[in-house]
């Protein structure tokens, strides 16, 4: 039994060696986020939705779809088209889901602050299923903007998301 | 030919049964207060599931610091700063046979989250069951609609 030791330790080394992760950081191009107005103070929501296309992104790496085996959210940007955009908000709590996947909170950032079009969201440590959204056709972003009073027109802003891929080499 | 016409009425009574399936689930889309009069909720539509998120709290202001309340029982450290008010304490629930399944309920006072059940007793009553694991062991509020004037 001591003698097949080493076999067995030359085992494991090969499997580590053969389950080596490498990381893709996936950028997405801007998605636009809409709360149609009128709009009410307090609690309202603004969604957008976009195609990951993860599998052409991931082809263009070199690496192919069933390789991904894990993906986390690390980075939310959000630009307002003006101030005023930022300056109704108190806060806003962003969301991703899709049909086939729960909703999952991902972000947050409390308070806006004012008078600045270019946000950035406080992430979630805890994060569940990224992995199974990004392989959707279609995924949605839900933002919940808590207003400090009513607005006539619509609320808009652009995201931007930045995924770290963790795939099978 | 007879084959063709069978097919097209097939097609077009399946279409009406979803159609009417839909209507039904979207009774659930409304205002919403729970039986401790505590919060008022709001359910709406993303997708094809329905979501409720906290648009009323009959106290939403933290006595200790006198700021909105924010979800600070959350197990999720990062995401203690969520504000209560907005919070969406139902997810993802979908309508089948009659019933709003598949979904999950948060209790913002434990930080802690139910699988759930929704059944309409009226137009304007809930039952909403919480439960781990076992549908059995779990508790059922009963929810009122509010009428929005």
């Amino acid at each position: 039994m001591k003698a097949l030791l080493p076999f067995y330790g030359l085992l494991l080394c090969c499997f580590f060696a053969c389950t080596e992760s490498q990381t893709i950081v996936f950028k997405t191009a801007p998605i636009p986020l809409v709360a149609s107005g009128p709009l009410f103070e307090g609690a309202n929501t603004a969604q957008g939705d976009f195609s990951p296309n993860i599998a052409d992104y991931l082809k263009q790496q070199g690496v192919s779809l069933s390789s991904l085996e894990n993906a986390t959210l690390q980075k939310v940007s959000l630009t307002l088209p003006d101030s005023l955009n930022s300056d109704l908000v108190s806060e806003i709590t962003l969301q991703l889901a899709a049909d086939q996947v729960d909703m999952q909170k991902v972000a947050v950032l409390n308070p806006v602050p004012a008078g600045q079009t270019q946000l950035k969201l406080s992430i979630a440590q805890e994060q569940k299923k990224i992995a199974d959204l990004i392989r959707q056709n279609t995924m949605l972003l839900v933002a919940d903007v808590n207003l400090k009073k009513d607005m006539e027109s619509d609320w808009h802003a652009t995201a931007v998301l930045e995924f770290l891929l963790t795939v099978k080499k | 030919m007879k084959n063709l016409i069978l097919f097209a009425l097939f097609a077009l009574f399946s279409g009406i049964s979803n159609l009417n399936a839909q209507d039904a689930g979207d009774k659930l889309i409304g205002l919403w207060e729970p039986s401790n009069g505590k919060a008022r909720v709001k359910v709406e539509k993303i997708g094809n599931k329905y979501y409720g998120k906290i648009v009323w709290l009959r106290e939403p202001n933290d006595p200790q610091t006198g700021k909105p309340k924010l979800d600070k029982n959350n197990p999720d450290e990062s995401m203690r700063s969520v504000p209560l008010k907005g919070y969406r304490m139902l997810k993802d629930f979908v309508f089948a046979d009659g019933e709003w399944n598949g979904g999950t309920i948060y209790d913002p006072e434990s930080g802690s989250t139910y699988s759930c059940t929704i059944k309409a007793k009226d137009d304007n009553t809930l039952d909403i069951r919480g439960y781990v694991g076992v549908k059995a062991l779990g508790r059922t509020d009963v929810w009122k609609r509010i009428q929005v004037k």
